[in-house]
């Protein structure tokens, strides 16, 4: 080896150290991809001290040193560059004008009716009870819409001013209650078993009344089932209708296939009790019928009521979508106007 | 019922504020459904400005021929001049005065005034002034012997309050003011009066003819006969108690009758003893044909399913619903038959609802009333009728079947303990059930008469101690030992098809399945509608759609789409129609749209929905059709406005059938696919869902996928012929296909295309 050489060595691989220094400090002052590009040509390009010392490099070990500061110093320029291209885009993106406010594209999405949705929130709590879920037809015989469920033979429902005929043994069923009779017929008990479905009274139509609406009815035998059980079963469901902090309270009634048969009211969701327009000041809202299976059912179907007991209850859904939403009319869950069905 | 709540203490004086009463009552016994207050404001003593007054002189006032002059002593001394409109008391009258300073319950408040030139310090007051009727023909005149000057709210209820009670159809003990007060009673721990009425002295002078020829329908007619009679007004507070109670008053004889059914809860009629032919009563039938003009001047004709009253000749009532106009009480009658009968429930609710006839007394028959109440019913109107029309009591028979025994019933405290899940103790179970008048001893309970036909079970024991205990029974839910909750694969599916519909765009609505008309002519009618509209139990949906969009087009709302889920009622003939629950849409866009939600249902559900051209009178000619679970299309164009609109109607249960659940995984092929374009001219007619399934069949399995292109009938394609265009992708599980694997399964699927269909493939 010469002694120049070695020389020439040594100071290219002392300036080689030094070169990436100081490049590495230019390069984190360039402020833009121009600047960038200047420096890659002062400190890498053809006439760069350090292509010139690669060109004249004649050891082995100085070779791999400046090769080494050479592809540290492109790596480092090419994060570098893409560090500032990408933020003169997001400067870019970020400066466009755009108005995050403006209205999305019109998608269409449509909307399932109050009713529907009630009966959704029925069905989910009886089946969180370990309820079956019925639907059942709603032309009936005479016999399981009245006789079956012990209705008396002066009975008004009996009525075909109250009830509608079809001829003089077929009905549009008056209530759910024959699911009671057909679910008993069809199964041994212990059953536990809500029906929803619609229902048909005679009555005039008036801004709160329309002769066919929908209504839920449940029915749990066991053994030893008390009135205790359906006023919890109960409370359960209002609950899961119109809130956490609603109340239940019972009056007696009476119904043919109930004994003893009850009320039951629901504190008023509107004014938690208060009295409002909706409870008529009353703090309670009425909200269908209630009782323990009467003996009669089960002696229809066959089954002993010293063994068995049962509770009943049964509710209308048009009534309970009418208190969660504040609808003081029956007529709005009838109507096809989109503006009234969009809102649900 | 509306209870005049004085009324309600003169049997059983309670306590309670009037608020809590009401809610116990609502609780335990019968939903009371309001309070009123009538009457002259009780406020700042104006009660004390009401008097008694006696009427020192009457004379015509001096400048005015229809007002009268008086002078009134109120208690006070001097006599205050008072003009007066009312001609029908004189000198010596007691009256009922209001003093200046008095504030009427319509909120006037009097002040001296001068009438016609005549000082008037006061008001002589007729009953609808003071709201103790609604009579403004004259002014009240009293009953003598009261002090001038006492207050008149100790001679009349000024002020009432009315609880409007709501009973049950089991309870009609409870459409009586007496019934309700045995509740109270047992509510309130407070004891009952004996039941009013006592029996007066009876002369006996007359027989009374009554026969019973059906004592199946009346098994029991007290008949009583009256003799100078003296008809009159009845004195003010009878006409109040009935007011108040909502009944209009009429005379003396006819308001006792209403006067004690309100009372005790058993209807009474009374006739006019001298327009009875013979003077007699027969209990029968009615025969066929027979007509009879009622109360109310309706002329009705009668059918053997009737019960009649009748005298020896003719109908003279209808038994338990309304008397005849013959017989009735009127001007003159000086001679009365009063009836305490008793009627069955069954005879009375079928002729009422035949003749659609509801009167006070069929909607207390048609509930059962107890036939030992006729006697106490009889005693109270005997008592009135001597006292209020100065009669003489004549006559009296009691005809009567066996009377139906008490139940005595099976109880046993401990039962009601477990059905209720609140513990009562028997001395406390006891205690209530003797205040209802029940008679109780170790293991058995006799039932009231009053109530025999409502408590006949150990069950109804059991209830009579529930309804007292209610808000103490404790919430709990059942101790489960089996059965779980699902729902059923079809209730899944409905609430998939709803989801699916709702993501699509559609709004969900209710429509009536009660139509005008249907497309089914054998559809079922009801009976008795109440109107055209809802009249047929329909068979399909979606006629209620489309009318349901109309009304969506006439209120200007846009992108409509509706569907609903409900069930249709088809005629099968027998008794029962076939119920099946269908989900019907309408949307704006036309055939592409509505088989785009059909095609999009299917591939949610997993399923196969294909259907072929099948005409409907709902849909454009040649763009409806139908598959297997329903049908598809375009509606006609004469529908609706503004169109295309397309729609559908699917049976769900169908719909469920042709669901493959749950889905057979299959893996993913990791070799590219090789995709094509190929159209071929084929007969104009020739549809593209049978083309689809040929190419299908003779790619398989390599054929993945079909994608419809075109369908394309200009020139050059020649007239009667189509141009369809779609691409196919072919794919294998092993292998990356070759361009020659490709070419063969192209010709596989043109050559089998054009032997099939004469399909020529387009260069």
């Amino acid at each position: 080896m010469k002694p120049e050489d070695s020389e020439a060595a040594t100071v290219a691989a002392v300036d080689a150290a030094a070169l990436q220094d100081e490049a590495l400090a230019a390069l984190g002052c360039a402020a833009t991809p121009a600047e960038v590009g200047e420096l890659r040509t002062r400190y890498l390009g053809r006439k760069s001290d350090l292509k010139q010392a690669l060109r004249n490099v004649r050891d082995r070990d100085t070779g791999m040193t400046l090769n080494a500061v050479r592809e540290r110093l492109e790596a480092a320029f090419a994060e570098r560059e893409a560090e500032l291209e990408r933020a003169a885009l997001d400067v870019a993106l970020a400066t466009d004008g755009f108005d995050v406010t403006l209205p999305g594209d019109e998608l269409a999405v449509g909307t399932l009716h109050p009713v529907t949705q009630v009966r959704r929130i029925v069905e989910d709590a009886f089946l969180g009870l370990g309820y079956e879920v019925r639907d059942d037809r709603e032309v009936e015989t005479v016999e399981y819409n009245f006789d079956k469920l012990g209705f008396a033979p002066t009975h008004s429902s009996r009525s075909p001013r109250d009830t509608f005929f079809l001829d003089h043994d077929t009905v549009l069923r008056t209530e759910t209650s024959p699911s009671q009779i057909h679910h008993l017929e069809s199964r041994t008990p212990p059953v536990y078993m809500v029906s929803i479905g619609r229902v048909y009274r005679r009555d005039a139509i008036t801004p709160t009344r329309f002769p066919i609406f929908h209504q839920f009815e449940g029915l749990a035998v066991d053994r030893g089932l008390t009135l205790a059980d359906l006023k919890g079963t109960l409370l359960h469901v209002m609950r899961a209708l119109f809130g956490p902090q609603r109340r239940v309270r019972f009056r007696t009634h009476f119904f043919p296939f109930t004994e003893p048969s009850m009320e039951p009211d629901v504190s008023c969701p509107i004014c938690d009790g208060a009295g409002c327009r909706t409870c008529k000041h009353s703090g309670w809202i009425e909200l269908g019928g209630s009782g323990m299976v009467d003996p009669v059912v089960f002696q229809n179907v066959g089954l002993d009521a010293e063994e068995w007991s049962g509770f009943a209850f049964g509710c209308g859904l048009e009534r309970s979508a009418q208190l969660r939403h504040g609808i003081s009319e029956i007529r709005p869950l009838w109507s096809p106007d989109l503006r009234v069905l969009r809102q649900f | 019922m509306r209870v005049p709540i004085s009324w309600l203490r003169e049997y059983v004086p309670f306590d309670l504020p009037l608020a809590e009463l009401a809610e116990r009552l609502s609780i335990a016994s019968a939903e009371v459904e309001g309070i009123e207050r009538r009457g002259v404001p009780d406020v700042d003593g104006n009660l004390g400005l009401f008097r008694v007054g006696r009427v020192l002189e009457a004379g015509k006032h001096p400048n005015a021929d229809r007002l009268q002059l008086c002078q009134v002593d109120v208690g006070e001394g001097t006599p205050r001049q008072i003009v007066c409109g009312a001609w029908n008391f004189g000198p010596g009258a007691t009256v009922a005065v209001a003093l200046p300073g008095a504030v009427l319950p319509n909120g006037v408040k009097l002040a001296p005034t001068k009438l016609r030139g005549e000082e008037s310090n006061g008001m002589i007051l007729a009953e609808d002034e003071v709201e103790l009727g609604a009579d403004h023909s004259g002014i009240m005149v009293l009953a003598d012997g009261v002090e001038p000057g006492t207050p008149l709210a100790d001679v009349l209820p000024l002020v009432e309050d009315i609880v409007v009670v709501e009973s049950t159809g089991n309870r009609p003990d409870l459409l009586s003011i007496y019934g309700l007060a045995r509740e109270v009673s047992a509510l309130c721990d407070v004891d009952l009066a004996p039941p009013p009425g006592r029996d007066p002295a009876c002369t006996n002078e007359d027989r009374v003819d009554v026969r019973v020829d059906d004592f199946a329908g009346c098994p029991r007619y007290i008949g009583r006969l009256f003799r100078d009679v003296r008809l009159a007004a009845s004195p003010p507070w009878l006409r109040t108690r009935l007011s108040d109670a909502g009944m209009r008053p009429i005379s003396n004889v006819v308001d006792i009758t209403n006067y004690v059914m309100l009372a005790l809860g058993n209807p009474l009629h009374a006739f006019d003893l001298d327009t009875l032919a013979g003077g007699r009563i027969v209990v029968r039938r009615a025969s066929s044909g027979e007509r009879m003009r009622t109360l109310d001047g309706v002329d009705r004709e009668l059918t053997p399913d009737d019960l009649m009253i009748a005298d020896a000749e003719r109908s003279v009532a209808i038994a338990g619903i309304m008397g005849g106009e013959a017989t009735e009480i009127a001007e003159g009658t000086t001679n009365v038959l009063l009836e305490a009968a008793n009627f069955e429930p069954y005879g009375i609710f079928r002729t009422s609802e035949r003749l659609r006839l509801r009167t006070e007394g069929s909607n207390r028959w048609e509930k059962g009333v107890d036939p030992h109440l006729a006697p106490r019913a009889a005693a109270l109107a005997t008592e009135l009728i001597a006292e209020l029309a100065g009669a003489r009591w004549t006559g009296d028979v009691d005809v009567h079947d066996d009377l139906p025994a008490q139940p005595v019933v099976r109880f046993r405290p401990r039962r009601a303990d477990e059905l209720i899940g609140v513990s009562t103790p028997p001395a406390q179970q006891r205690a209530l059930l003797s205040r209802l008048g029940f008679d109780v001893d170790d293991e058995r309970v006799t039932v009231p008469t009053w109530r025999s036909r409502d408590v006949t079970r150990e069950v109804d024991i059991v209830e009579e101690i529930a309804r007292f205990r209610l808000p103490d029974v404790p919430f709990t839910l059942p101790v489960r030992r089996e059965m779980f909750g699902q729902l059923s694969a079809d209730q899944r599916l409905r609430r998939r098809v709803e989801d699916v519909l709702v993501g699509l765009g559609f709004s969900e609505v209710y429509t009536p399945s009660l139509v005008e008309t249907d497309g089914d002519a054998a559809a079922l009618r009801l009976e008795e509608p109440i109107s055209v509209e809802l009249a047929l139990l329909r068979t399909e949906l979606l006629p209620s759609l489309i009318e349901a969009a109309r009304r969506n087009l006439e209120l200007g709302n846009s992108r409509i789409a509706l569907f609903e889920i409900a069930r249709v009622y088809q005629p099968s003939g027998g008794q029962l129609p076939v119920e099946r629950v269908h989900v019907a849409a309408v949307t704006e866009g036309g055939y592409a749209r509505a088989k785009g939600i059909l095609d999009a249902l299917g591939a949610s559900l997993h399923g196969e929905l294909a259907v072929a051209a099948v005409p409907n009178r709902l849909f454009h000619p040649s763009r409806a059709a139908r598959g297997g679970a329903g049908i598809v299309g375009e509606l006609h164009p004469t529908l609706l406005g503004d169109g295309p609109w397309g729609a559908l109607e699917l049976d769900l249960e169908l719909l469920l059938e042709s669901v493959h659940e749950p889905v057979v995984y299959q893996d993913v092929s990791t070799y590219p696919a090789v995709r094509q374009d190929l159209a071929f001219v084929v007969d104009a007619d020739l549809p593209a869902g049978e083309l689809f399934a040929a190419a299908r069949d003779a790619g398989a399995p390599e054929l993945r996928e079909i994608r419809f292109l075109s369908d394309y009938r200009d020139p050059p394609i020649p007239p009667g012929k189509k141009s369809l265009a779609f691409s196919v992708a072919f794919q294998t599980d092993d292998r990356t296909l070759t361009d020659e694997d490709a070419r063969t399964l192209r010709r596989r699927v043109i050559d089998a295309l054009a032997r099939r269909f004469g399909a020529e493939l387009r260069g």
